[in-house]
C-alpha cells in the first residue's frame, strides 16, 4: 500500500526537478503537430441460425506534439450501450500527457492502457490493426485491468536488446476516472526486450488490493481481494509468419476463500500468403480456481480460424469462424465478417 | 462466393503497379544540430524506425520523409524499412497510435523535405538528389551515399 499524499508529492517534486534540470521549457521551440484520426468497423455475423448486421466502436483518436518534450494522446470511443436513453455512450479510453525527460525515458500522466501484455500495450480500440476480429477472450472476461489512471515511468529501445520498461502507479481496480475509491494503489511493473526485428518478449507483474464495494464493470464485489497478476508474452510479426502468445496467472487472496489461482492464455498464428492475404488462427483458454470469487467463473476454450485481407493500411476485411465452449452456456459457433477502417 | 468475388474486386482496387528503381543512390541528410556526422546503416535504420527519441546532444530526433506513395518513398520504404510504402504507413500508424512515437513529418517533394530539415534542429531525412548548403550529409558506413 502506498500513502496517497506522499505519492502525489513525490510525483509533483519529480516533475518539477526534471523540468528545472533539463531547462527545456526555455530552450526549445514550441511546436504543435496535431493528428486526428477515426476508426470504425462494420460487422455481419451468423450465429444460431440468425444473421445480424452491426457496427463496433467508433474511435476518435488524437495525437499532438505540443512542445519539444511534451506530447498528448487522446482516445475517445462512442459505442452501443444498452439501457442508456440513446443506447450509446461516450467513453474516454485514454488521455495521456507524455513528458520526455531524457533520451528514451518518459513520464506519462493520465489514463493509460495498462502495459500488462503485448496486445493491451500495442493495439488501441480501432479494429483495423487487430490481427483478429476481436480481442482475445481474456479481455472480454475482464481478466486483466485494461486501463489505469495514474503515472507511468517508461523507457523504450534501450541498449542492444532494445530493452523497455514501464513502472506504473495508478488508482487501481474499482476506482473512478477522477478519484480513487480507496487508499490502495495499483502497481504495474513491465519489461520487454526486442532482440531481433519484429520479435518482442515481455513479462509483467501487477499488484492491487480491491476494496469491498468496488464496481467491476457493473458487478460489485463484496470482499476485499488482494490481487497479483503475472504475465508473460512473446510476439513476432515478421514478413511471412505472425505469432503472438500471452498468458496471465492471477492470484486472488481473500479472507473467505484464501488464495485462488486462475489462468488466461491465448496463442495466435498467421501466415502471409502474400503481403495482403493472411490466414490465421487463435486459441483461447480461461481456467478459474474452484473457489474463485473475484472473477465470474466460466471456464472457456475457444478456437478461431480466419482469413484477413489488407486492402491498405487503413482498410482491412476479415472473415472468421469461432467455436467456443463455455462452462456456463455450453458450446456455440459463430461466423463473422468484419470491414474495419481508419479515416 | 459473392464474398470472395468482393474481396478480389477490392484487391484489384488496391493493387497499383509502382515502378521501383533499386539502383538509385540515397543520401542521409540532417539539420546542423542533432545527428552525428557518421552513422552505421543499422543505426540509421534504428533511428528511422523511431527507436531513438533524442540525439546525444539532447536535441529531439525529428524524422522527415517524402510520402511513401511517391517513387522515391517506395524505394526508401524497401531499402530502409524492408516494407512496401503501404507497409511503412501502417507501421507508423501502429506505433504512433499506440503512443510509442510521434508520427513522422511527411512531404510531397524533396525540396520541401530539405527545407524542413534545414529549419528544424534534430531533423533527419533520406533524399536522392544533390543537396543545398543548408543541410549536412551523414556518412553511412563511411560513405556519403548508399
Amino acid at each position: 500500500m502506498l500513502n496517497r499524499q506522499k505519492l502525489l508529492h513525490s510525483v509533483i517534486t519529480l516533475v518539477a526537478v526534471l523540468c528545472l534540470t533539463s531547462n527545456s521549457f526555455s530552450q526549445n521551440t514550441i511546436i504543435q503537430n496535431t493528428h486526428i484520426r477515426g476508426f470504425i468497423d462494420a460487422l455481419v455475423n451468423y450465429q444460431k441460425g440468425k444473421t445480424s448486421f452491426g457496427f463496433g466502436e467508433q474511435d476518435l483518436f488524437i495525437t499532438s506534439e505540443l512542445h519539444d518534450r511534451i506530447s498528448f494522446l487522446g482516445e475517445t470511443v462512442f459505442k452501443f450501450t444498452a439501457g442508456t436513453p440513446t443506447e450509446f455512450s461516450v467513453s474516454i479510453e485514454r488521455v495521456v500527457i507524455k513528458y520526455n525527460y531524457y533520451g528514451n525515458h518518459n513520464i506519462l500522466l493520465g489514463k493509460h492502457h495498462t502495459p500488462i501484455n503485448y496486445w493491451n500495450d500495442t493495439y488501441h480500440h480501432g479494429r483495423v490493426f487487430f490481427p483478429t476480429i476481436e480481442r482475445p477472450l481474456l479481455f472480454a472476461a475482464n481478466f486483466i485491468p485494461l486501463h489505469t489512471t495514474g503515472v507511468d515511468m517508461q523507457g523504450q529501445n534501450l541498449g542492444k536488446l532494445r530493452f523497455g520498461y514501464d513502472l506504473m502507479v495508478g488508482n487501481g481496480i474499482g476506482s473512478e476516472e477522477i478519484s480513487d475509491n480507496d487508499n490502495y494503489k495499483s502497481v504495474t511493473a513491465a519489461v520487454h526486450i526486442k532482440p531481433f526485428d519484429k520479435l518482442r518478449i515481455g513479462a509483467s507483474y501487477y499488484n492491487d488490493i480491491i476494496s469491498p464495494g468496488s464496481d467491476l464493470h457493473g458487478r460489485t464485489i463484496n470482499w476485499k481481494v488482494k490481487q497479483q497478476l503475472f504475465t508473460g508474452s512473446i510476439a513476432y510479426f515478421g514478413p511471412k509468419f505472425e505469432a503472438l502468445a500471452e498468458g496471465t496467472m492471477a492470484q486472488d487472496k481473500s479472507d473467505t476463500t484464501g488464495t485462488q489461482h486462475s489462468t488466461a492464455a491465448y496463442i495466435y498464428g498467421g501466415y502471409k500468403i502474400t503481403e495482403k492475404w493472411v490466414p490465421y488462427f487463435r486459441l483461447d483458454n480461461l481456467q478459474y480456481g474452484d473457489g474463485e470469487i473475484y472473477f465470474v467463473k466460466d471456464n472457456t476454450t475457444s478456437i478461431v480460424g480466419g482469413l484477413r485481407y489488407q486492402i491498405n493500411y487503413l482498410a482491412v476485411v476479415k472473415f472468421e469462424y469461432q467455436h467456443t465452449n463455455t462452462q456456463r452456456n455450453g458450446k456455440f459457433d459463430k461466423f463473422t465478417f468484419q470491414f474495419a477502417i481508419g479515416f | 462466393m459473392g464474398m470472395l468475388a468482393g474481396l478480389l474486386f477490392m484487391q484489384g482496387l488496391a493493387t497499383r503497379a509502382q515502378p521501383v528503381q533499386q539502383d538509385i543512390t540515397l543520401t542521409a541528410i540532417c539539420n546542423s544540430r542533432g545527428a552525428p556526422a557518421e552513422m552505421k546503416m543499422s543505426e540509421l535504420k534504428s533511428v528511422l524506425m523511431g527507436e531513438k527519441q533524442r540525439w546525444s546532444d539532447g536535441t529531439k530526433v525529428v524524422i522527415a520523409m517524402v510520402k511513401s506513395t511517391t517513387p522515391l518513398g517506395e524505394i526508401i520504404s524497401k531499402r530502409i524499412y524492408s516494407m512496401s510504402g503501404d507497409g511503412v504507413r501502417g507501421f507508423w500508424a501502429g506505433i504512433s497510435f499506440a503512443g510509442k512515437y510521434d508520427p513522422p513529418n511527411v512531404f510531397n517533394t524533396v525540396t520541401e523535405l530539405e527545407t524542413f530539415v534545414a529549419q528544424n534542429p534534430g531533423a533527419i531525412a533520406i533524399i536522392d538528389k544533390p543537396i543545398g548548403n543548408d543541410v549536412r550529409v551523414i556518412s553511412i558506413d563511411g560513405k556519403k551515399s548508399f
